[in-house]
């Protein structure tokens, strides 16, 4: 199945358009849509930043997601880098 | 009657208002408002910002921060009323970044509620700085990783964040 993936803070920095578009299992869990971003940012990032990825958290509209949760329904999804507000 | 109002506010629509984060708290009962008023500093690690853009993830800051005031509403009880609300967009130096507000009956849980609700805004909301430099560079901060929140938790972006490591 395809997720969008929304990319915010440093992630924006790839894409103009700050999102993607991932191919993952249709049972797929958080897990599986950080290995697929990773892929892709090795792929298609020049400046993609593998460690960074580490550090950042994926999540629905709502809720942080744990990397052993199923993909949330929406099938939409954010990475999350490290934040840094106020 | 509402007791937290939570938003975000895009600089291009609207600026921050300390004043209406001190109308909302108010209450004949309450003899103690706290507030916090964070602003764009002009100077990071020694370098000179000219300015700061924020990115928010909306959805999630805002239910963010209505568990962030929730969480202020366990621990002080009702009598308590709490303001949220951060800026997106590209600020200036000087410029509001975030305000926030807490009214109470007495002055300590004012000081304390507000205290605890800044500190768990910085750490666990979806909110990203990028500073501007003299020197035309651009940078985003590294910031607290949230990777390890919600340890059997869910539904919102709190978290148990590292030390604040800036003002």
């Amino acid at each position: 199945m395809k997720i969008e993936l929304l990319l915010f803070g440093a992630f924006r920095d790839h894409d103009p358009a700050a999102r993607v578009q991932l191919d993952v299992p249709d049972d797929a869990r958080v897990a599986d849509v950080r290995a697929a971003l990773d892929a892709y940012g090795r792929a298609h990032w020049p400046r993609f930043q593998p460690a960074l990825l580490q550090r950042s958290a994926l999540a629905s509209d709502s809720a942080v997601l744990r990397d052993h949760e199923p993909v949330p329904g929406g099938r939409r999804m954010a990475v999350l880098p490290p934040v840094s507000g106020g | 009657m509402a007791t937290s109002r939570c938003a975000v506010v895009d600089i291009t629509q609207a600026r921050l208002d300390p004043a209406a984060a001190i109308d909302f708290v108010s209450d004949p009962g309450f003899g103690g408002i706290a507030l916090f008023a964070g602003r764009v500093r002009d100077l990071n690690h020694g370098r000179v910002v000219t300015g700061v853009s924020y990115d928010l993830f909306d959805a999630l800051a805002l239910s963010g921060f209505e568990a962030i005031a929730d969480d202020a509403h366990a621990q002080f009880g009702p009598r308590l009323k709490v303001f949220i609300a951060h800026a997106k967009g590209r600020l200036a130096v000087g410029d509001l970044a975030v305000v926030i507000a807490a009214g109470t009956p007495h002055r300590d849980e004012a000081f304390r509620a507000c205290r605890q609700v800044i500190e768990a805004v910085k750490h666990t909301s979806p909110i990203w700085k990028q500073e501007h430099y003299a020197d035309g560079d651009s940078a985003w901060s590294e910031g607290c990783s949230l990777c390890d929140a919600h340890d059997g938790s869910a539904g919102d972006a709190q978290a148990a964040g590292s030390p604040p490591a800036t003002p």
